[in-house]
């Protein structure tokens, strides 16, 4: 019977995440999700509660299925996109990783995330944070993203949010 | 020099000329508020974001807090956000509920109606009679009035009649209210953006079919692919059957409407089907407003109601609501518009479909905001000051409407009929000389 995952072991996989990000390895970064993966970042209803049903609510991204995220890689990609051209530079800090639930086939992870970016071309900076929660299942030896919910807490958004800077 | 020198407006030698200074002079902005926004009809919100009693919303007008409240007789009125005694801002949140204003500050205290209900400790005050004169309720504001659940406010009393002032644009408003026998709503979850440059980018952008092409070629081909293999991860386009920007696309696609006091229309043809979410009331409208009208609702419209109000439905369905911050940065609130009482798999497609494209985080939008940066930073040139993005059509447009209006009793004041390519120009020409109008006599440094 395979081990719950550890909070080494989530430690080790949002810190790759958040890596991949920051190095502009897009194939890397899509290869930790999963194929039906959910990746959702909700607006806010109100001053204090974010959107909770993506069906009826809006959300700022809402994804079923990682084919999306590979939309959105080969866009930025693409050079087609001047808002993705060039791209703003970025580091991901992501703390407070604590395990909610674990068993053996899969796993919820709390964390807190800072994003600092920097766009050369406006030569503007901003710092985006929030919260992550991911759903994380076994894959063999290997754990995956079944679905990740980002909640940005600021969420006046200067110009341009992407999936790279959160 | 008269502020409306700055548009260069000569249709009998066809010349449109705008200078790049309205865009990025500070004086120029600051005459804006005062004129156009601070004077004359803003757009404030839909009546159904205060639905009950006592319910509450606020917004601005130029630079000035506003509260929208419905009294307990269910009443809507307009106010100045700003307590009478020392200017605090009394509600604080977008929406809300409140029998009571009471003010954070010194807890002078307002009915849902704006009346003064107390002054703290009033009687102890030792206040001379002079006070006692003084109104101490809310300040209402001048002109307030609806047309189809859509809520305008003006901060001058010095305004026509809303009628007057949307003239037959109010028959584009209808289109959008009409949608459901219930009226409009605001999806939760509205979506506040920044980009920094000047506000009436925003307000060209929206008319402005010559860009998509040019601007939007990732998302185009992004459509492009899941239209190839499409499966149930994907969200449909409602442009999957007509694409009113294709090159191969023949004949009348779409156009323009121009009418009085700034208010313009660009639209294309898309033929009702089940890529749209209104699909499932394709029926049901035909009978309730007729044919003309019901394709008329089907087809991708963007409007404008100068000086801040955008309803755009293309992708999906937006309302925007235009705020300046400076000349050189805008503020912009945005929410997906529906009609109320669609079903939940229709409301499911719309949302899909707005988020991949209207969204600051979606595909489209920053490929727009980021271009209007890059223009403002061109226009601080005066190397060559009169720009000549609005030129294209000027040999198109005509004065009255056409056999694409005249079904639906629309009569605007100048049109274009436009193939796949035209990209009419002129549609701004509205929005510079309602700013003309507005701004003449106005000097600048």
């Amino acid at each position: 019977m395979a081990a719950p995952l550890t909070r080494a072991d989530a430690e080790e996989l949002l810190y790759r995440e958040a890596l991949y990000l920051d190095r502009r390895d897009w194939d890397a970064w899509l290869a930790l999700y999963t194929e039906d993966c959910v990746f959702w970042m909700p607006a806010w209803r109100d001053e204090t509660t974010p959107t909770a049903d993506p069906d009826a609510e809006l959300s700022l991204i809402y994804y079923r299925g990682r084919r999306n995220l590979e939309d959105r890689v080969w866009r930025v990609r693409s050079g087609q996109s001047v808002a993705s051209t060039p791209l703003p530079r970025s580091v991901h800090a992501v703390t407070n990783v604590l395990i909610e639930h674990a068993d053996a086939a899969s796993a919820d992870v709390a964390a807190s995330f800072t994003v600092h970016r920097w766009d050369p071309r406006s030569e503007r900076q901003h710092v985006f944070f929030g919260t992550y929660r991911h759903r994380l299942v076994r894959d063999g030896d290997e754990w995956r993203i079944a679905a990740k919910t980002i909640t940005l807490m600021n969420d006046v958004i200067p110009t341009v949010v992407d999936f790279y800077s959160i | 020099m008269d502020l409306a020198s700055l548009i260069d407006d000569r249709p009998e030698d066809g010349v449109f000329r705008v200078h790049r200074a309205i865009f990025d002079d500070q004086a120029v902005f600051e005459l804006e508020m005062a004129r156009i926004f601070e004077r004359g009809w803003v757009f404030l919100g839909l009546e159904s974001q205060a639905p009950g009693p006592h319910d509450f919303f606020t917004t601005t007008i130029g630079r000035v807090p506003i509260l929208v409240t419905r009294d307990g007789d269910g009443k809507l009125a307009g106010f100045v956000n700003s307590c009478p005694h020392k200017g605090s801002r009394l509600a604080q949140t977008q929406t809300g509920n409140a029998r009571l204003f009471v003010c954070p500050y010194h807890s002078w205290t307002f009915d849902s109606a704006g009346r003064n209900k107390n002054v703290k400790w009033k009687k102890a005050g030792c206040y001379a009679a002079a006070f006692d004169a003084d109104g101490h309720d809310l300040a209402r504001l001048p002109a307030f009035a609806s047309h189809g659940g859509f809520v305008f406010g003006s901060l001058s009393a010095d305004v026509p009649p809303l009628a007057e002032h949307l003239g037959d644009a109010a028959r584009l408003i209808d289109l959008i209210a009409n949608q459901s026998e219930q009226g409009v709503e605001l999806v939760p979850g509205g979506v506040t953006f920044t980009y920094d440059a000047n506000w009436k980018l925003q307000l060209e952008n929206c008319s402005d079919a010559y860009h998509f092409t040019s601007a939007h070629p990732s998302y185009i081909r992004i459509l492009e692919r899941r239209r190839e293999a499409p499966d149930a991860s994907v969200t449909r386009s409602v442009w999957e059957k007509d694409a009113a920007w294709s090159e191969e696309t023949k004949g009348v696609a779409g156009g323009s409407y121009s009418f009085p006091h700034g208010h313009v229309l660009n639209w294309g043809r898309i033929a009702p089907s089940d890529a749209l979410p209104l699909y499932e009331s394709v029926d049901r409208l035909a009978a309730a407003h007729g044919d003309a009208v019901r394709d008329w609702m089907f087809n991708m419209r963007n409007l404008t109601i100068f000086p801040n109000l955008q309803i755009a439905e293309n992708a999906s369905s937006q309302l925007r609501v235009i705020r300046p911050i400076s000349a050189g940065r805008t503020e912009m609130r945005t929410w997906c518009i529906a009609p109320k009482g669609e079903s939940a798999a229709a409301r499911r497609q719309r949302i899909r479909q707005y988020e991949d494209f209207f969204n600051p985080s979606g595909m489209a939008t920053p490929d727009d905001t980021v271009s209007y940066e890059n223009c403002q930073r061109g226009f601080a040139s005066r190397v060559e000051p009169w720009l000549q993005g609005y030129a294209r059509g000027i040999g198109a447009s005509v004065a009255g409407g056409n056999a694409f209006s005249d079904p639906i009793g629309l009569s605007p004041e100048r049109s274009v009929l436009a193939d796949a390519q035209l990209c009419d120009e002129t549609l701004y020409h509205g929005y510079y000389r309602e700013w003309a109008r507005r701004m003449a006599g106005a000097g600048a440094a």
